[in-house]
């Protein structure tokens, strides 16, 4: 089987080069057969790569040991879907994934955007040149097929870490966002090539960017809630360098899904857009490469190799071609129109756009700052969580304040009157919630100033919700139907208000950290540890096996006050095959104002245990914001067809007015 | 799940022991301030097990170089020294790499100060450039087909229903 999997692989790398080729020539040449074979190529390279993926999942799910990968990643006792998961869960499958989903999307694309003829030779070079990478990174360096001279008993299993529901859906989701990106790059690519560069390509493109910024969201979201369940450490966001590397260009992808509207509504920004776009995806590649290439250590690095080197080369290449062809389109991108007024909407997307590019560079620069001080300096030095969180928190605040400024002003210019009928309120609101919070006595001024812009930039969203929902009720709609309807027939709007919403519940979340609290203790049975107004009694020490860990639980009955509440047990697992790294499972009680977490870090000779207890405050909001997040981005990503026909309405009314 | 053969079993009696022998950290009746102390500083310095985390969250469960910090910590403020004197000591044996922020003078002011001057720099470019921009006289854009009054009508019922 190894070797039909080598061979789809070998196959597959001859096909994208090919692709590159007859692509170009078909441009070049204007042959609509090379054209033709070009996309057939493509059809192709997904059916080799599918072949492949599928191999690879026989095997696995065989337990074919005879496989390096399947040896290393997998054993007898892993549950069904862990096995499936194994895939992407080492260096070489994960590397396979990657390929496999880009020449799925690839084939849709050709499927279902044939209508871009002039651009597809191009976006199909693209591609194929980004599997061309991916799939002789496969074939030359690191074959998911390898074969071991002498197979195993049985497999050294998964990491116990990625034994957690979250890594099923985390890599996915996350490389379905990192993948995605490359569309609207290869679309980019193809417009200053055919120098089309009207709105053509980002409207082209703009579910592909909405998509792969949703599935990107998804990925951060679920590494969070894994590394909050998982990791043990009462955190869901340690600024680690993989993490980073995912929050980049989720952060620029952002800024271009905001700044196409420019471009979309004023025929603005187009050289920007470009420059979001590339960075975006090289932003993408550089993620894979510092997950893949073990070139900073980090806690989500699973795997380590040689890689490096071949991943800095393909983003030097990209951002070289990418940058050349911008340069020398530079003629073609001016903008049609200016800015009316540094007081519209249109200004405060640009200050949103550097806010979240510089949030993307503050994060990019303290990332490879320790290899930058020990190129110069020879000094090794870390760039931590406190770094971070002290360059970044300011700009945070400065993005939710734009947040609120931004969906109310009126485009081309603001006048006195528009700024106090959208601002009053809200601005009086966000005031009354930074007073009342400092007469209660809070004095983090991070957090009153988060809750008080939390507050404003919610009343701004609502306020809009409501004088909607107001007109409408004027022509005899009820509320709540106005409400529906406001948001059914303006999908992209209100879809995106969601998604501010959920955003402002993740920033409120964050922002109740300011008031966690911690203790640790040693119990022995029957004493209790106090924390706020929970009392936790330790009640003893269970120990049982399970198909493939050696369990210790401990027992805590919580009290609120005087009155139980709950039974929490958090537990440490020795698991087999991985002996010398017992694993934490904390024990979470969630409510709606706080997470009540457990750790069971220790056990003593004598049956006493060691417990590390936290309160997070406005934990569940932050999933909750998530959801939002998500459920927005479906709504703004749902077709509406009457879009594009009350924009060129209004611009017609707005004219003759 | 497969059958437990002896071998499983004497596995997991093994296991047992281990995990039961494990001590617990030792710390009894630290005072709360020193607790304070410890807590602060633990999210202040690297753990050197090569997580790449800082103590306060590095990810193992059993880890020898976080466990040896965080007890040399609470030594020192338990023998009154303040976080300043704890973290000359540290950075002494250590090195400047323990610390989870780089110390802010040479070239680490480009990682404190870079992310800032970037983000002036572009509102400075903004400003400029917003303000050419408003001053430069907008050309006419082309005039867009008049209405016809049916079609004004039409246009504005549409707006006044979905617009706001």
């Amino acid at each position: 089987m190894s070797e039909v999997g080598d061979l789809s692989i070998a196959l597959a790398a001859l096909v994208s080069a090919y692709g590159v080729v007859a692509a170009l020539l078909g441009a070049g040449l204007r042959r609509a057969d090379l054209q033709h074979s070009a996309r057939n190529a493509v059809y192709a390279l997904f059916l080799l790569l599918t072949v492949a993926s599928v191999v690879l999942l026989w095997q696995l799910l065989a337990r074919d040991f005879g496989n390096a990968y399947v040896a290393s990643y997998t054993s007898r006792d892993l549950g069904f879907w862990y096995t499936v998961s194994a895939w992407w869960a080492g260096q070489a499958g994960s590397l396979l994934f990657w390929a496999w989903l880009l020449a799925g999307f690839a084939a849709l694309v050709v499927w279902r955007q044939e209508a871009y003829r002039e651009l597809m030779p191009w976006v199909i070079a693209t591609v194929m040149g980004t599997s061309l990478f991916f799939t002789l990174l496969l074939a030359l360096v690191s074959s998911p097929f390898a074969r071991l001279p002498f197979p195993p008993a049985d497999g050294q299993g998964l990491n116990p870490l990625l034994q957690n529901p979250g890594m099923f859906f985390h890599p996915p989701t996350q490389y379905l966002g990192y993948v995605g990106f490359t569309i609207p790059f290869a679309f980019a690519i193809a417009a200053m090539a055919t120098k089309r560069l009207d709105d053509e390509w980002i409207r082209a493109t703009r579910r592909w960017t909405l998509a792969s910024w949703f599935f990107l969201s998804l990925g951060i979201l679920f590494g969070m809630q894994w590394a909050y369940v998982e990791l043990g450490w009462g955190g869901y966001w340690a600024w680690d360098p993989v993490e980073n590397a995912s929050l980049m260009p989720w952060l620029t992808g952002t800024a271009f899904l905001h700044s196409v509207m420019i471009q979309e509504k004023r025929d603005m920004l187009k050289v920007w857009n470009v420059v979001l776009i590339i960075l975006t995806f090289s932003l993408s590649i550089f993620g894979t490469f510092l997950t893949r290439s073990g070139v900073l250590s980090s806690v989500h690095s699973f795997a380590l190799s040689s890689l490096g080197p071949l991943f800095f080369a393909f983003i030097a290449l990209v951002l070289i071609v990418s940058f050349a062809l911008l340069a020398a389109r530079l003629p073609w991108l001016k903008s049609e129109s200016d800015l009316d007024s540094l007081v519209s909407r249109e200004a405060s997307f640009l200050f949103n756009n550097l806010l979240l590019v510089g949030a993307a560079f503050s994060v990019f620069l303290g990332t490879i700052f320790p290899l930058i001080s020990e190129a110069v300096r020879g000094v090794k030095i870390s760039v931590g969580a406190p770094f971070f969180n002290q360059v970044n928190v300011p700009i945070g605040l400065a993005l939710l304040l734009v947040m609120g400024l931004c969906p109310l002003l009126a485009w081309r210019k603001a006048s006195p009157a528009n700024l106090s009928r959208n601002f009053l309120w809200p601005g009086a609101l966000g005031l009354l919630a930074a007073v009342l919070m400092l007469v209660r006595g809070v004095r983090q001024p991070v957090a009153v100033a988060a809750f008080a812009l939390c507050a404003f930039v919610t009343a701004t969203i609502l306020l809009d919700f409501h004088r909607g929902a107001m007109v409408r009720r004027r022509h005899g709609e009820p509320y709540p139907v106005a409400l529906g309807r406001l948001v059914l027939r303006n999908r992209r709007r209100y879809g995106g208000y969601i998604v501010h919403l959920g955003v402002i519940l993740l920033f409120a979340g964050m922002a109740g950290g300011a008031f966690r609290t911690e203790r640790e203790a040693v119990l022995r049975q029957g004493q209790t540890v106090a924390i706020n107004q929970y009392t936790l009694r330790y009640e003893g020490l269970s120990q049982y096996p399970t198909p493939s860990a050696l369990v210790t639980a401990a027992t805590l009955t919580v009290f609120n006050g005087a009155e139980p509440v709950a039974v929490l047990n958090p537990q440490r697992n020795i698991h087999r095959g991985h002996e010398e790294q017992p694993m934490t499972e904390v024990a979470i009680r969630s409510t709606l104002l706080e997470d009540l977490y457990v750790i069971l870090a220790g056990i003593g000779e004598d049956g006493s245990a060691n417990f590390r207890v936290i309160v997070n405050p406005l934990m569940m909001w932050m999933w909750i914001g998530g959801v939002l997040l998500s459920l927005g981005t479906v709504v703004a990503f749902w077709p509406e067809r009457r879009e594009a026909l009350r924009a060129r309405a209004r611009y017609l009314v707005g004219a003759e007015a | 799940m497969r059958r437990a053969g002896p071998g499983l079993l004497l596995w997991l009696g093994g296991l047992a022991a281990v995990a039961l022998l494990h001590p617990p950290h030792a710390h009894a009746a630290d005072s709360a301030a020193v607790q304070a102390v410890v807590n602060q500083l633990a999210t202040q310095f690297m753990c050197q097990c090569g997580c790449g985390l800082t103590l306060a969250s590095c990810t193992h469960p059993v880890c020898g170089p976080r466990d040896r910090m965080l007890a040399e910590i609470r030594r020192l403020a338990q023998a009154g020294k303040t976080p300043a004197e704890i973290t000359a000591v540290l950075v002494a044996q250590y090195g400047e790499a323990v610390l989870a922020a780089p110390p802010r003078r040479g070239l680490n002011l480009l990682a404190w100060w870079g992310p800032y001057a970037a983000l002036l720099a572009g509102a400075v470019v903004i400003l400029l450039l917003g303000a050419a921009w408003t001053r430069r006289p907008t050309p006419q854009a082309a005039p867009p087909s008049p209405l016809t009054p049916e079609e004004r009508r039409l246009l504005e019922e549409e707006l006044r229903k979905f617009d706001v």
